[in-house]
């Protein structure tokens, strides 16, 4: 089975939660839907669950059009962000609840919730209240419930939002479990993008009740479609600089406040139309270095100057936080494979800038271009 | 700024309970910022509010520039506090936030224009703006600048912040974090920032103190917590993915576990005691594919472009273990994996203390 979006429009009162979002998703595909707050992520996720009416536009499981059936017969699991677990109710009636009020035979429950909380880890806690639970295995409760249903559509609101960066990658794997299982089409709202990374085949970024891009993660990384889905992927985030370009001789000068770079021949194909406009020129962190140890020939046409605010240390090496050097200073980053040591604080160093991966985005548009 | 001393300080809500303080001694230098870190109900809220006042400790001693400041109120210690939910006060626009000490305590209208222009200045680029505006149309990362700044107006000697960025979205965090840490760098005050974040807790202190029910684990900056933990606690609770943790057993110069056995090298076999031990090992301290490796059985991997690696899950010896690879490598079911002993870490197997740990590599 799949699932396809097409033209879905939710409005409250005045405010375009979604706007005519679509998309669709192939058997067993795993969609992670990531954006800011208020982008309507969890929105259209409740759209396809059934628990939000569409103003306008369909979703279809496989070929049936869902969009006006109730929310129970639409045969989908989901996982929510508070885990939605019944306090008055036993860890095993929890995960036995969406089989008991579908009916299933007795024999079924007693084989399939204690199998499902051995998965997760909870098998010795079937007897207990929620509250004498800690939040990771409550959420792995919530999971065991999904777990024991045979679902076509498995929905996921934030799941692990609450939980702390340890159990973090553990719930991680446990999805990943039970997505391994079902191979079912499943879809996966959070506002992290390194769990939407790790956990989707393809992910969708939001803003504003659109879809800005829909893509593998590696796809949105490199080819971002625009400013927005640049910025929003990948932490620490892009820097952007605003440039103007000017031809000089054969070379192409991408020149602002805080830089003045020669774009290398990748950039001035896709530039070409732009001479004499103002672009933004967005640079990934991890391509900017500490000159001496640039993998490129550096001069001052690939050189950023900038003063150091903030030194991150890391296992890998460090993220260097500056401000450019002119009269209105921006904030910008950059991410080294050594570490850079503390008395570098308050110092102006230059950067050299890895131009070949570097991006440009219409200034207007914000498109990339 | 003062520097700040805690020496031995209990702290017990409710008898017969759990102390939330157990005997808690540190000192913040003047000028640092130390950041907090640890599990919820750790005590780190607590530690806080004794610090600031808030709270009085059942025994022991706090003290600022070593005068003894243990029963003095939270008005007379100097403190600024930054909570988590803003706690602007919602009729008075961004300029009336900030003026209300001012106004509270009878001080002349000239004194209160020229500290709020001071601090909108330093404040940065646009703080004006925000000046005008009622609380409800600001965003949670503006509201968390005008409640810093309304705390910096009032020229706090000591700055303790719980958690202040905990409702903004990722996004918005990692860039109010960085205001923040300029604004602490420009003002150099004393500061304490509780956090249950550990990568906000790095990125916010010079120093990181760990805490565990109600006592501190260890204080120390992010490579002394990182490549030196006092103990298998702190070296769980700072890295991730989080570091694998295996029982073994060290015996004729070789480390044992169920299904493997590695031959150490010499030196470090003869610095290791014979006997059952837990073996640490960090995602970035394995050597994948090594010919005389342990089987690992791979679950799955998960290939991040934004972060240029893949992170491979599996089990090894029973264990949860996960290994940074090359964001190219390609799943098998099952591949060999090594420590890299240089990097590895031991900790003994009764009481978890640490009995051997790399120290900080010289990276760089």
């Amino acid at each position: 089975m799949s699932i396809r979006v097409s033209n879905l429009t939710k409005r409250f009162d005045t405010r375009l939660a979604v706007d005519d979002v679509s998309f669709a998703l192939g058997e067993g595909e795993f969609l992670a839907v990531v954006g800011p707050s208020g982008c309507g992520k969890t929105t259209t996720l409740r759209l396809v669950a059934g628990l939000e009416q569409a103003t306008s536009g369909e979703v279809y499981f496989g070929d049936r059009p869902v969009t006006r059936v109730r929310p129970r017969d639409r045969n989908v699991a989901m996982v929510f962000q508070d885990y939605a677990v019944f306090p008055h109710l036993t860890v095993f009636e929890n995960i036995a609840y969406g089989l008991r009020s579908r009916g299933a035979p007795r024999s079924v429950i007693q084989e399939r919730v204690p199998a499902a909380a051995k998965m997760f880890r909870i098998d010795h806690l079937l007897r207990r209240k929620p509250r004498q639970l800690s939040g990771g295995e409550r959420q792995r409760v919530a999971l065991a419930r999904a777990m024991v249903r045979d679902a076509d559509v498995y929905l996921f609101d934030e799941p692990l939002s609450n939980l702390d960066a340890q159990l973090r990658h553990q719930a991680r794997e446990d999805i990943q479990a039970l997505h391994r299982e079902k191979r079912r089409p499943s879809i996966y709202v959070t506002h992290d993008q390194t769990e939407a990374m790790a956990l989707g085949d393809r992910i969708a970024v939001m803003r504003n009740g659109r879809i800005e891009q829909i893509g593998t993660g590696a796809e949105l990384y490199e080819r971002p479609a625009n400013q927005f889905v640049a910025f929003f992927i990948g932490t620490p985030s892009i820097n952007l600089f605003d440039v103007t370009l000017r031809a000089e001789g054969d070379a192409l000068l991408a020149e602002g406040p805080a830089l003045t770079v020669h774009l290398p021949p990748e950039l001035r194909e896709r530039a070409a139309g732009h001479v004499g406009r103002a672009v933004r020129l967005g640079v990934r962190p991890e391509d900017l270095h500490v000159p001496r140890q640039a993998p490129f020939p550096v001069g001052p046409e690939n050189t950023i100057h900038g003063v150091v605010n903030v030194i991150e240390p890391s296992a890998t090496g460090c993220a260097v936080y500056l401000s450019t050097v002119d009269a209105r200073p921006q904030d910008f980053t950059a991410t080294f494979k050594l570490r850079l040591p503390a008395s570098y604080l308050g110092r102006e160093i230059p950067l050299a800038i890895n131009l070949r991966k570097a991006h440009l985005f219409d200034a207007e548009t914000e498109r990339a271009l | 700024m003062p520097r700040i001393e805690l020496v031995d300080v209990v702290k017990q809500y409710d008898a017969g309970e759990q102390p939330a303080l157990r005997g808690v001694s540190l000192t913040i230098e003047d000028g640092e910022t130390l950041s907090v870190v640890g599990p919820s109900g750790c005590g780190k809220s607590t530690l806080l509010k004794i610090i600031a006042g808030l709270e009085y400790p059942e025994s022991g001693r706090v003290l600022y520039d070593g005068q003894d400041f243990t029963e003095i109120t939270p008005q007379d210690r100097g403190v600024g506090f930054v909570f988590q939910d803003y706690a602007l006060y919602p009729t008075r626009r961004g300029r009336g936030n900030l003026s209300y000490f001012f106004e509270t305590h009878g001080r002349d209208e000239a004194e209160r224009d020229a500290r709020v222009r001071a601090t909108a200045e330093l404040m940065g680029m646009d703080f004006e703006l925000l000046l005008g505006q009622m609380p409800d149309t600001l965003s949670g990362g503006q509201k968390q600048r005008v409640a810093i700044a309304r705390c910096i107006v009032r020229d706090p000697h000591v700055f303790l912040m719980d958690e202040p960025i905990v409702n903004l979205d990722a996004k918005l965090r990692e860039r109010t974090r960085v205001e923040i840490k300029k604004l602490l760098r420009q003002f150099a005050i004393t500061t304490v920032y509780v956090t249950h974040d550990q990568q906000e807790a790095i990125f916010m202190g010079d120093r990181i103190a760990v805490m565990r029910a109600g006592q501190i684990e260890q204080v120390g900056t992010f490579d002394d917590l990182y490549y030196s933990p006092a103990n298998l606690f702190v070296a769980t609770f700072i890295g991730a993915p989080p570091i694998c943790v295996l029982p073994a057993t060290v015996a004729g110069g070789e480390v044992r576990l169920d299904e493997a056995r590695w031959p150490l090298p010499p030196d470090l076999a003869a610095e290791l005691p014979e006997g059952p031990l837990r073996l640490g090992v960090r995602p970035e301290g394995w050597e994948l594919g090594a010919p005389d490796g342990a089987p690992l059985e791979v679950r799955n991997v998960e290939h991040i472009p934004t972060e240029r690696a893949s992170f491979v899950h599996g089990r090894l010896a029973g264990v949860s273990a996960t290994v940074i690879a090359p964001l190219e490598y390609q799943a098998r079911e099952r591949t060999l994996v090594r420590p890299v002993w240089e990097q590895a870490l031991f900790f003994a197997a009764e009481d978890e203390r640490t009995l051997r740990a790399p120290g900080a590599p010289e990276l760089f």
